[in-house]
């Protein structure tokens, strides 16, 4: 598909239905986007000892995070460079070497070749143990920030540091919300299989005029039963499920921000996450740690849905975060974790966990409603009817500030941003801009 | 009372609450249950805190109570093509019989048809029940699905 059809596609306040539902796009955004872009792979503590990996894809490859000897973490192809079939197949476990079931050539933890067995029928063929193209092949570039980590199918230039640019400041605040400064996953993910273009749900995040409307049901359910209490003193899980029914001036108030590379953020210092109450023991934790003023500073960082485009969504508040895997153009796995702040009361765990399961959960009361609207969407997208997807709210009153372009909340501009990044990722390399400029 | 007619009532109960599911009478479902009642569905069958790791499901009485509000909600987009459930129930067995508590276990099959799509569910369901005049009620109900770790599509009701 060449340049002029794609731009084609995206224009200023919409993008036509293609961009959702012709698998040959998903094609090129497998292969210009998501293997351009740095993808979250997962966190260095769900490999927490030498031998210890986690399998996981990134845009639609099987990849392995395995801890090598040496205590670096490698990201690597989940194929055996013999015949290509899938070296680990369970989600995660520990081991010496990585070994293929089918002819037994095992691999040393760094992807290096250690064994192919009945050596004699190699002799005078070629074939070298010591050449990369019979070792597990390494994805081009893999880098951890704070423990997070991700990795790039092709080198695109940038570093990941770069290309973070100022989502790095959530990040950074998760780790500062940890009294001892580390965050640690706990248990295993919570996958929810969707039935829509991945988009459909990268957009969503940052979409502040859903709520109200389609988790309406939720919010006068949990008003009927606290009008049925007597007294009706609200329980602790409508601190959690209330906010959704939050005012559209609410969430305008919030603000959303539109940052390089596709990434945007909700909030800033308040959030629907404000109101939690707060948990005995850990503010006198994190003071041990900051002193008063930081601390103050650091909890009153509320970003709602921080979105690390493509891949990655973190709320600073809630320490959950969500990993997009697109499998093709109309289903795409989200996968919920966890983190413990290391150092801070169990409780804080514990609400993460119950966030999570009220909002996130595929058996919850929230989620549900979103995946029907996105399936939806993937339905009658797919369909003549009706060309273009609308965009347009807020346009034009965007406002540049040094901390990126700021619109309020219920604007388009988080959409719209990642349409710009995706077209540039989409008409790359042959557009003169490098994946530097890209991300500035 | 002889074990089997106990065991009788036992079954006739379990299959009443399958019942109530399965016509989405989830407010009749409510009454089957105790007031400090909680219901479980884990992603591992060795889970053992349902409050410091991930689950499907880990309703309290006020999320229970939540839910047969939300259930079919008229404003609830998820709720607007109907959910049909057929639970078979077997392999009832009494773990535990020291009244007025007692502790079982079912293995169930369920169809599910929801969004023009006809779904499998099956597992192992862990019941504390209490008796009480001469009936039981749930005080929690822990489901191990088959399948507790896979990829699931929205779960629109309890199984």
């Amino acid at each position: 598909m060449d340049r002029r059809k794609l731009n084609d596609l995206v224009r200023e306040d919409r993008v036509h239905r293609r961009v959702y539902t012709d698998p040959e796009i998903f094609d090129l955004e497998m292969a210009r986007l998501w293997s351009r872009a740095w993808i979250y792979v997962g966190h260095e503590s769900q490999v927490p000892e030498v031998g210890c990996y986690y399998t996981t894809t990134v845009g639609t490859r099987p990849v392995v995070m395995v801890r090598d000897e040496t205590d670096r973490v490698r990201v690597l192809h989940n194929r055996c460079a013999h015949k290509g079939a899938r070296i680990v197949t369970r989600p995660s476990g520990r081991s010496s070497v990585l070994r293929c079931p089918y002819h037994g050539w095992s691999y040393h933890l760094d992807g290096s070749l250690a064994v192919a067995p009945h050596p004699t029928g190699f002799e005078g063929t070629g074939f070298d143990r010591c050449d990369p193209a019979f070792h597990l092949k390494p994805l081009a570039r893999s880098a951890s920030y704070g423990g997070f980590v991700f990795a790039q199918i092709e080198d695109s230039g940038v570093d990941l540091e770069t290309f973070l640019g100022d989502t790095r400041r959530t990040l950074d605040n998760v780790l500062d919300r940890a009294p001892e400064g580390r965050v640690t996953v706990v248990g295993p993910g919570l996958p929810y299989l969707h039935e829509c273009n991945w988009k459909m749900f990268v957009e969503n995040l940052n979409d502040a005029v859903h709520p109200m409307v389609a988790h309406a049901s939720v919010g006068d359910a949990c008003r009927r039963y606290m009008a049925d209490l007597s007294p009706p003193e609200p329980p602790p899980e409508a601190q959690i499920i209330d906010p959704f029914g939050s005012s559209y001036e609410f969430f305008d108030k919030m603000g959303v921000t539109a940052l390089p590379c596709g990434h945007s953020y909700m909030g800033a210092t308040s959030s629907i996450h404000t109101g939690y109450s707060d948990i005995p023991g850990y503010h006198e934790a994190l003071v041990a740690r900051h002193g008063e003023q930081k601390t103050r500073a650091v909890l009153s960082q509320n970003r709602h849905n921080t979105i690390v485009y493509p891949s990655f969504t973190i709320k600073d508040a809630i320490q959950a975060l969500r990993v997009v895997r697109p499998i093709s153009v109309r289903e795409t796995l989200i996968d919920t974790y966890h983190l413990r702040l290391e150092g801070a009361p169990e409780a804080l765990l514990r609400r993460t966990i119950t966030y999570s399961r009220l909002i996130n959960s595929p058996a919850s009361m929230v989620g549900p409603d979103d995946w029907e609207c996105y399936t939806r969407m993937q339905e009658a997208l797919s369909h003549d009817g009706g060309d273009w997807v609308y965009l347009g709210r807020h346009l034009h009153q965007e406002h540049d500030t040094n901390d990126g372009l700021r619109a309020p909340g219920t604007s388009d501009l988080s959409a719209r941003n990642q349409f710009k990044a995706w077209l540039e990722y989409l008409t790359g390399p042959e557009t003169e801009m490098t994946g530097e400029a890209r991300c500035r | 009372m002889s074990l089997s007619t106990r065991r009788e009532a036992i079954r006739a109960f379990l299959e009443e609450e399958a019942d109530r599911l399965d016509s989405g009478d989830l407010a009749g479902w409510l009454e089957l249950c105790t007031e400090g009642s909680s219901y479980w569905m884990p992603v591992s069958s060795e889970q053992t805190d349902p409050h410091h790791e991930i689950s499907l499901l880990y309703e309290n009485r006020t999320l229970m109570e939540l839910r047969v509000r939300n259930f079919g909600h008229r404003l609830a987009p998820s709720f607007e093509t109907p959910v049909r459930c057929s639970h078979l129930i077997g392999r009832i067995r009494i773990r535990d019989d020291t009244p007025p508590e007692l502790e079982v276990t079912a293995r169930f099959h369920c169809v599910m048809w929801y969004r023009n799509e006809q779904r499998i569910f099956a597992g192992d369901s862990r019941y504390d029940l209490l008796e009480k005049g001469g009936s039981f009620r749930i005080r929690r109900k822990r489901v191990d699905l088959l399948n507790a770790d896979a990829s699931h599509k929205s779960i629109p009701i309890y199984l």
